[in-house]
């Protein structure tokens, strides 16, 4: 099995008029046992801007102190917010520097322009290759899955409540069908003047 | 058990050289040693002599079948003037690509076939669906025993009236279509009829052949292992013919500004 | 040691080719039941590596005036067991003096899977039809005879993709609401049509078309509609 699979978990992204949201699953396990089920792999990197790190934990939570660590000195010389285009690049620069002993996260990244308020969504694979499409992003062990609940459900414009059904319903039936993600989910919706964050119940088996 | 016992004790003299006071060790000569000794057999094999694309397309009220005359030995032109295209019968032909050997040993089984079925003299002929789902199991059958016959076969004809295509490969993956290109043609040839289909779904003899003869001659540009030496076999309510040692005109001009490679 | 005896055929230029028994022909095949008609689909492309073979295959295979069966995989293997199944089940029509039932067919799916255990057929198989009730059935299978009994199955290529949607939109799962009632015949088309125009934007050895047949107890309708073909 892969090293990437070793944890399990999942993570997703999608564009709405407005707003983005950004949902995964609360597992944390070691290869078929479950551990955990209130692990964080989605992180706050400002007020409009989260990122999800799933893959390896252990890769999880040392590529978010070195996000941190990297965005706090940009935003003490820039003395602004970043832009999630911005922080897009540098993930992507962080993972490419391990290009041949890298990283095992596929990180996806959620956020509203801190000027124009333009959502912003994007994903890469474990070397840093970026993907910035207009409607969805998915990552995790059960991407397959949650591509085919995406391509159904998602439209263009959604409103923020509607935005959260769609990425529920998306996020829930996926994981439902892999064995290494799930026991929970956590959804954020970003919006201009707030993020609402939701903890979804689930089956837990 | 070894090719070459004394590889093991006694280096060679040079890389793949014989060792000291030993015959030189020719490459893939310990395949049939190694197995015939600790009492495993191998049956896989690769294709020697070799036939590459053959074209299929049906139009209105027949078939073609298109494919040059190059029995390769892997990249040399060994044999310039070998039959991949066969008449079976006066309704259904046949088309070979990749190994000659097999092809040519499935030939003399067919025409036993079809002279068996002469003498039976009942009326009845092999019709090309019928072929085509001999061949299938033919081929199925071969691979399930880990000796496939090294081909990709299409087989034309026409069957009660109706203009006939099918392909079958060595592990036995057959299907029907009106456009069927084997080889390096189902990657240059296939996407040119594909665009003439579809620009004139129902074409009539001389549309098809001009476009057969456009791919044939795409192909002899591009696949290295194809040869300005055609067959084209036609295939109608009237029977079937095969036209032999076609030569089409070459254009070879723009060779000329192709720099770089002297 | 060893390495060296075999490193003397590793010249330059010595090739050697490799083959396999078994391709991976792509396809997808979704089923759903209901209750006096269960409905099946196939997508009609045919691929081998990056190649599409053809763009109109069906891989389905109407056994009886109530069954079909649903195969992708191994396009060889298909045909080898679909003609194998026909003819086993000629057999029991001529010993029986009946047509086989859909339970029946079941069965001997599973069978014909399992005696080819240790040389698999590289199949996935989803038989659909109605029982000696009239009321819709399902079976899906692994490549070697495993078989469960369902209400919807999504399987083959992009049976992945499309299963999680079959779970939530007709097996209405994580949605508010007990008692789940049987779907329509038009539900169900919905979301047959709807699942295998997601699948071809995501796999790309789904497209071309989908072949859709009802079989209902007046017999099997069939039903065409384009995809993309990219």
């Amino acid at each position: 099995m892969s090293i990437l699979s070793y944890n399990g978990g999942c993570v997703l992204a999608m564009k709405g008029k407005g707003c983005v949201a950004i949902a995964s699953d609360r597992r944390f396990g070691v290869q078929t046992s479950t551990l955990a089920m209130d692990f964080q792999r989605i992180f706050e990197m400002g007020p409009h801007l989260y990122v999800g790190l799933p893959g390896l934990a252990t890769d999880t939570l040392t590529v978010h102190e070195r996000l941190r660590f990297r965005l706090n000195l940009y935003e003490l010389r820039e003395s602004r917010k970043i832009k999630p285009q911005t922080f897009s690049a540098m993930v992507s620069n962080l993972l490419y520097e391990r290009r041949f002993g890298p990283y095992f996260v596929e990180p996806v990244i959620a956020g509203l322009d801190p000027v124009t308020w333009e959502p912003f969504i994007s994903a890469m694979d474990l070397i840093g290759c970026p993907n910035v499409p207009e409607d969805f992003v998915v990552a995790g062990t059960c991407a397959e899955q949650l591509f085919g609940m995406c391509e159904a459900l998602w439209e263009p414009n959604l409103e923020p409540d509607s935005l959260f059904e769609t990425i529920s319903q998306a996020l829930m039936n996926a994981f439902d069908r892999d064995a290494i993600s799930g026991w929970g989910g956590i959804v954020h919706v970003i919006e201009k003047d707030k993020v609402t964050t939701r903890l979804l119940k689930t089956r837990m088996d | 058990m070894y090719a070459n016992p004394n590889s093991i004790i006694n280096p060679s003299l040079w890389p793949n050289g014989p060792a000291p006071g030993c015959f030189f060790n020719f490459p893939g000569a310990n395949v049939t040693s190694t197995s015939s000794s600790s009492g495993i057999i191998t049956r896989t094999q690769s294709p020697v002599t070799t036939g590459t694309s053959i074209l299929g397309l049906v139009f209105d009220g027949g078939v073609m079948l298109a494919g040059d005359m190059l029995g390769s030995y892997g990249s040399m032109a060994k044999f310039r003037s070998i039959e991949r295209t066969i008449k079976v019968n006066n309704s259904t032909v046949l088309g070979a690509t990749g190994d000659i050997a097999d092809f040519q040993h499935l030939k003399a089984i067919i025409e036993q076939k079809v002279i068996d079925e002469d003498c039976a003299d009942d009326g009845f002929t092999l019709k090309p669906k019928a072929l085509h789902t001999w061949l299938t199991r033919v081929l199925y059958n071969r691979r399930s025993k880990f000796d496939p016959l090294w081909n990709t076969f299409l087989v034309a004809g026409i069957e009660d009236g109706e203009p006939y295509l099918g392909c079958v490969d060595k592990i036995g993956t057959a299907f029907s279509d009106s456009k069927i290109a084997t080889g390096y043609g189902a990657h240059i040839a296939l996407p040119l009829m594909r665009e003439g289909l579809e620009k004139k779904p129902q074409m009539t003899q001389e549309e098809a052949r001009a476009l057969l003869i456009n791919c044939l001659r795409v192909l002899f540009y591009r696949d290295c292992r194809a040869l300005n030496k055609h067959q084209i076999a036609t295939i109608t309510k009237e029977g079937v013919t095969i036209e032999n040692n076609i030569e089409l005109d070459t254009n070879w001009e723009v060779a000329n500004f192709v720099i770089g490679y002297e | 040691m060893f390495g060296q005896a075999i490193l003397n055929d590793n010249l330059p230029g010595a090739k050697q080719h490799h083959w396999s028994p078994y391709t991976d022909n792509g396809g997808t095949i979704v089923a759903v039941a209901g209750d006096d008609f269960a409905i099946i689909a196939s997508d009609t492309r045919l691929i081998q590596g990056y190649s599409i073979l053809s763009r109109e295959q069906t891989k389905l295979f109407k056994l009886s005036e109530q069954t079909v069966l649903g195969v992708s995989g191994c396009w060889c293997d298909v045909l080898t067991f679909t003609r194998t199944l026909e003819a086993r089940m000629k057999m029991y029509l001529h010993e029986h003096l009946k047509p086989m039932s859909t339970p029946a067919v079941a069965q001997l799916v599973s069978t014909m899977l399992y005696h080819k255990r240790f040389f698999p057929y590289y199949v996935s198989n989803i038989v659909a039809g109605l029982d000696q009730d009239g009321k819709g059935t399902l079976y899906s299978y692994d490549p070697v005879g495993h078989c469960e009994k369902n209400r919807y199955r999504a399987g083959g290529a992009a049976g992945a993709m499309l299963q999680p949607l079959l779970d939530n939109q007709v097996g209405l799962k994580n949605m508010k609401g007990g008692v789940l009632p049987d779907i329509t015949k038009e539900k169900a088309l919905m979301v047959i049509k709807d699942s295998f125009i997601s699948a071809a934007e995501r796999d790309t050895s789904t497209g071309d078309g989908v072949i859709i047949n009802i079989i209902t107890k007046s017999g099997v309708e069939v039903m065409h509609f384009p995809l993309r073909k990219d």
